[in-house]
């Protein structure tokens, strides 16, 4: 009897561990946003490294064995992760449910052809929208919706933590727009078109990349124009992520009186960007700094 | 010739089409040309004049990859060859063709049908546009031919519970005809087709965040003479070791090994085997072959790497060749655009009678297209 217990025991074991949702998203931001509304009920991993270059990761089995047994997995979609439909194929898991959660966003910069003459042009649009928080908003409401569907008795408490979160993003919002408000117009070099919906939100100035197109290494060519434009436009700032080859922004600050900024993208990116939140605080406070 | 108009013909439609139609609905479509320069000092040595030829500039190939889902649970991809050997006749050859069922199936099995490399080993899944290097490993060239194993055939793989170590287990029920390559020997005979079967356990193993080692063991085997029924086996040990701290630098270290067992009457070029006496005589032969190699990857765009080959014939362990090769590579914009130059040095030994040929080689391959995002 107590042997059949037993084994009555263990077949019920993985139900009750299925009561948690098993999220794999492909950014650390989203994997802090599936926390603060999942909670205890659901396991959250990711797939790039906040210093890690979202747009080129490689194909890797573990990456796969992610997936495997995932439930829901998020990404930013817009051609972002290129390389996420051949993990997903990959993964063998015919019931993983995949988010796109770029599907309500205003989106920018949506060109009208594409060739490779201009570059690793993201052809849907730029997809580095979570850069402006007020489009978290959107990608919250998508991830209530994915949880929801994998855990329908959950969806009050999913409800209720992303309400809790957002409101505490709101705040932050009008603190970070208050301490930016007196740098409108002030005009930046950025090393990839990353920033354009961060730009958009605080009225900052993305004058020119030090890429001469999306993807493509700097050249010297470009980067003497660039010290000309950064001499010319009074551009205190060029921000790059902490995951690119920082020689070529070095050296137009070597020959202008610009400062090269390490601004993380994505959770993870500098040791201060623990979560989303204090990821833009640490974002915020650097470009106050070196902007005023 | 008519029909290669035609076929070429309807190959450009096809770009064409896809490359004016914005749907994703049409299938991806690459197209990758290689050419190449190379000189060698092999060409008098019988003359006792060890000289570089003239280089010689040749179109080596132009692959034409389309691919594209056929439902969300399959999808198929072709690879079409283009080969020019020396002048302007032109071939095409069907290189791959098949379709593989990747989700939907009990037992999370991936199902693949049609004419494809086999998984088998490390390099053979490779395409010699995504190598480091320019020319085939000798081990791979003298045990499969210049196409490696590449057959008609079902494939079926699985992934074994390890955990969270991926282990996928593929076996291949394959119509044999690659062993002809592999050989020497065209199936001429009009017997049944010899069936041949593969096998392939790999590993894939996370050692930190920057670094990952892959391991595998393959088997194949199959009738390499259909006259006599005689029957081979292939063993193969690969690994590969990718260290890569960040975007822009990797080190890989590749190798495999292959240990070959067989029963044979005659050899590559169908002399028979015969004992002291004269008489006719069925050996067992065990050889084997290896290659290792290392590749540095700097500044996103440089590669700069060498190649060890070490490989006895399939039927003869007296009959050894060995290379020792330096690459560097360079792709300005990722891999659309690629030179890669190299130096190598053979060195063929057989039966006590060696001889060693130098060869340089630049080659020049582009690539028009999509560009999938890169596996391990
Ligand atoms: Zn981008």
């Amino acid at each position: 009897m107590k042997k059949i217990l037993a084994v009555l025991a263990m077949m019920t074991l993985p139900i009750v561990a299925h009561a948690t949702v098993r999220v794999v998203t492909t950014l650390p931001d989203l994997a802090d946003f599936a926390r603060q509304i999942g909670g205890d009920k659901v396991t959250v991993d990711h797939i790039v490294r906040g210093d890690q270059n979202p747009h080129f990761v490689e194909v890797k089995p573990s990456y796969m064995m992610k997936l495997k047994s995932a439930d829901v997995f998020l990404m930013i979609g817009m051609e972002l992760e290129m390389w996420a439909p051949q993990i997903i194929d990959g993964s063998r898991n015919a019931r993983l449910d995949v988010v796109n959660l770029s599907k309500s966003i205003h989106k920018l910069e949506v060109p009208d052809k594409v060739d490779a003459s201009q570059g690793d042009v993201h052809r849907y649009g730029n997809p580095h929208y979570w850069l402006d928080p007020r489009n978290i908003r959107a990608i919250v409401n998508e991830i209530v919706a994915s949880l929801i569907k994998s855990s329908p008795a959950d969806e009050q408490f999913f409800r209720t933590n992303a309400e809790a979160f957002l409101k505490k993003l709101d705040t932050k919002i009008t603190e970070w727009e208050d301490a930016m408000r007196p740098l409108k117009g002030a005009k930046l070099i950025t090393f990839h078109k990353s920033w354009s919906y961060f730009a958009a939100w605080l009225g900052l100035d993305v004058v020119d990349q030090v890429e001469p197109k999306p993807g493509i290494q700097p050249s010297p060519g470009h980067t003497a124009q660039l010290i000309q434009k950064v001499r010319a436009g009074n551009i205190k700032a060029i921000v790059v992520e902490p995951f690119y080859d920082a020689s070529a922004p070095q050296q137009i600050a070597r020959s202008t009186s610009a400062t090269v900024l390490r601004l993380p993208t994505s959770v993870g990116g500098v040791d201060e960007a623990r979560d989303y939140i204090s990821m833009m605080d640490y974002n915020i406070r650097t470009l106050v700094e070196a902007l005023k | 010739m008519l029909r290669h108009a035609i076929c070429a013909g309807a190959l450009l439609a096809l770009v064409f089409v896809s490359g004016n139609a914005q749907t994703s609905l049409n299938p991806d479509i690459s197209v990758i040309p290689r050419f190449i320069i190379d000189s060698h000092d092999g060409e008098r040595l019988a003359d006792g004049v060890r000289e570089f030829s003239r280089p010689d500039f040749r179109f080596q190939e132009l692959e034409l990859v389309v691919s594209s889902y056929l439902n969300p649970f399959s999808r198929a991809d072709v690879v079409l060859a283009m080969h020019s050997h020396n002048g302007d006749h032109v071939d095409f050859s069907l290189e791959e063709a098949y379709a593989t069922v990747f989700r939907g199936l009990p037992l999370d099995l991936n199902v693949r049908l049609g004419k494809y490399r086999v998984d088998f080993g490390k390099i053979n899944m490779m395409h010699p546009h995504q190598w480091a290097f320019v020319t085939q490993p000798l081990s791979q060239e003298r045990f499969f031919g210049d196409e490696g194993l590449n057959d008609l055939g079902l494939s079926v793989s699985t992934l074994l519970p390890t955990g969270n170590i991926y282990t996928k287990l593929t076996f291949d029920l394959l119509r044999g005809t690659s062993i002809g390559e592999a050989t020497g020997i065209e199936d001429t005979t009009e017997a049944k087709p010899t069936y041949a079967t593969s096998g392939r356990v790999m590993s894939f193993f996370t050692l930190t965040d920057y670094s990952d080692l892959e391991t595998g063991i393959s088997m194949y085997t199959g009738i390499h003479d259909p006259y006599n029924r005689d029957r081979f086996w292939y063993w193969n040990f690969d690994f590969k070791y990718k260290y890569k701290p960040d975007m822009y630098t990797s080190l890989t270290l590749q190798g495999e090994y292959l240990f070959n067992t067989r029963k044979g009457r005659q050899d590559r070029e169908f002399n028979q085997f015969v004992d002291d006496a004269g008489n006719p005589e069925r050996r067992s032969i065990k050889t084997s072959g290896m290659y290792i190699f290392a590749d540095y990857q700097f500044l996103k765009t440089y590669s700069v790497g060498a190649r060890f080959d070490w490989s006895q014939s399939p039927y003869d362990d007296d009959d050894k060749a060995r290379a020792i090769a330096v690459f560097f590579g360079y792709y300005p914009v990722e891999e659309t655009l690629g030179l890669r130059l190299q130096y190598q040095n053979t060195r063929t030994d057989i039966a006590g009678v060696s001889q060693s040929v130098n060869s340089i080689a630049l080659q020049v391959l582009f690539s028009l297209g999509p560009h999938k995002a890169h596996p391990f």
